[in-house]
């Protein structure tokens, strides 16, 4: 089981006058086969967080660990945009980051291209994808190193509203069959709603807001009466805690 | 003339308006309508030293039968200057690279050397080809010489241009894999620097030659640029504006068949083009989610 602890953390950019406090004495714990959303504004800190929990940045104080069953925990990333190497094609781009690259490797970065229904396109290079398809070779890149964790930070801000819809559903399919532990950004509350079992919602400043359950059935429809309360309710909890400009 | 047909097309017509609509018959015709001006214009030039199209010709089909008046046919002229181009750029590439890939790496040194590269960009060939007349006497010594302080200082700028150009979010990717550093050089850092590498080949080249020719204008006994300095000296138009047509006809070569298909194979990966500039642009770059506006900071 994965278990990623943060204890007291603290981030800041800059010196005296101009010092930012990124992420503010952050405690946190994520266990199990659990979908974790990070909310918030702009500015709160939640890409700085996934920066630091996959080695991109160091914290200022406090620690982060993340385990599997004791050990080092393997670690998946998908990014906003989809940071494909434009001069691979799509399985190269995938057995890059794999740990082995051996015949066992090749096999599961196929299966994990047919999870995303992209097995066709093994020799295409990025620039032939659509934005979508980009995105979603980027999804089987993370899956298939068969992550502990799978880090998540706004992966369809960048795509149109339906492409976004599709994603989501084969990113849902692909929890489901794998329990991974997954923690995803994101600015879209309904994203969230419809994806996650547990919200933490982020502040300005860097702080931990609130930090909810959400024990509604999967799959979760946003025209369902219940979703749609989920989703009002927590936006009703941004403006409570003063977090959306009036 | 073949045209392919397409089934239930109408069939293929010897139509002008189509010949003309090709791509390579705006280029036949615009070297043609050259010629052809040429030759109506001569009468009323002011000067009887300009040779007629058909005299130059002549004169450069001579050329290229070996049947020449001057020391050297255009073959051994233009084998003398190859082996003095490519003997500089070596040396150009050998000291260019370093320097460039540690101006790149490294802000101290980069600002050491800076206004050295800069001053070399200025330079005009010209004051290299003279100075190295002076200093080092005629022929390989000024002419290879000439090509090195002609060339390096482009080897060097794009260099330096592709070492801080390495994508930054292709890098922090692979970290976040935890992918091993050899990797990251191989498949991230030398990749994202072919195309400043090419860059400094075409115009490290490019600039080598220059400053060549006019090495062997002033400080040469062989090659191309002497020739052309021979009929300059012998008053005879048709030879220098032949060589001038030889030097064109070189570069395009080179142009055609090295470069481009170098770069067709080497950037087969990009999406596909008339023609385009060997640097990534950083719009180029966000195409593919690379640039730095690609993500969102917080």
């Amino acid at each position: 089981m994965a278990e990623i602890r943060i204890d007291h953390l603290h981030k800041a950019f800059g010196q005296d006058e101009d010092k930012v406090i990124a992420l503010e004495d952050v405690n946190l714990e994520i266990s199990g086969a659990v979908f974790v959303s990070i909310v918030g504004p702009s500015g709160c800190g939640k890409s700085t967080l996934l920066n630091i929990l996959s080695d991109i940045e160091t914290p200022t104080s406090g620690s982060v660990s993340i385990t599997q069953d004791g050990g080092k925990a393997k670690i998946g990333y998908v990014f906003q945009a989809a940071r494909l190497l434009p001069w691979r094609n799509v399985m190269d781009n995938l057995m890059f980051v794999q740990p082995e690259r051996d015949d066992a490797a090749r096999k599961r970065c196929r299966e994990y291209l047919e999870m995303v229904h992209l097995e066709h396109t093994v020799k295409k290079y990025p620039a032939e994808l659509s934005g979508g398809m980009q995105q979603r070779v980027g999804i089987a890149r993370a899956f298939a190193i068969e992550p502990d964790v799978l880090f998540m930070d706004e992966p369809f801000s960048h795509l149109d509203a339906i492409t976004a819809r599709g994603l989501r559903r084969e990113l849902h399919e692909m929890w489901k069959a794998t329990r991974k532990t997954v923690v995803f950004v994101t600015h879209d509350v309904g994203e969230a709603v419809e994806l996650s079992n547990r919200v933490i919602i982020f502040g300005k400043g860097g702080q931990i807001r609130e930090d909810m359950t959400l024990d509604l059935p999967f799959p979760r429809d946003a025209a369902d009466d219940k979703v749609a309360l989920a989703k009002a309710n927590i936006l009703r909890r941004f403006e409570e805690l003063d977090l959306i400009a009036r | 003339m073949a045209q392919t047909q397409t089934a239930g097309a109408r069939p293929a017509t010897f139509s002008p308006r189509r010949i003309l609509r090709q791509r390579r018959s705006a280029r036949v015709l615009s070297v043609v309508l050259f010629l052809l001006g040429w030759q109506l214009l001569l009468p009323v030039l002011p000067t009887a030293l300009i040779p007629a199209p058909a005299e130059v010709l002549g004169f450069m089909w001579d050329e290229i039968r070996g049947d020449t008046l001057g020391r050297t046919t255009v073959w051994e002229a233009f084998a003398i200057s190859l082996r003095r181009l490519f003997a500089g750029f070596t040396i150009a590439f050998l000291i260019g690279l370093p320097v460039g890939l540690l101006m790149g790496a490294n802000r101290w040194i980069d600002r050491m050397f800076k206004d050295f590269v800069l001053v070399g960009l200025a330079m005009p060939s010209l004051v290299w080809a003279l100075l190295t007349g002076l200093w080092f006497g005629l022929d390989s010594g000024a002419t290879i010489i000439t090509v090195v302080l002609a060339a390096t200082p482009f080897v060097i700028i794009n260099t330096l241009e592709g070492v801080r150009d390495v994508p930054r979010e292709l890098t922090d990717m692979a970290r976040s894999f935890h992918v091993p550093r050899t990797h990251v050089i191989r498949h991230v850092i030398f990749p994202s620097l072919m195309p400043f590498f090419f860059a400094s080949l075409r115009y490290g080249l490019a600039n080598g030659w220059k400053g060549l020719v006019l090495a062997e204008v002033f400080a040469a006994t062989s090659g191309a640029g002497w020739n052309i300095r021979y009929w300059y000296d012998a008053h005879r138009a048709q030879g220098v504006i032949g060589y001038a047509f030889f030097f064109i006809i070189f570069a395009l070569i080179v142009e055609r068949l090295v470069f481009q298909r170098l770069s067709n194979r080497v950037f087969r990966w990009r999406p596909s083009d008339d023609v385009g500039p060997d640097e990534l642009t950083a719009k180029e770059l966000d195409q593919y989610g690379v640039a730095a506006g690609g993500d969102v900071a917080m």
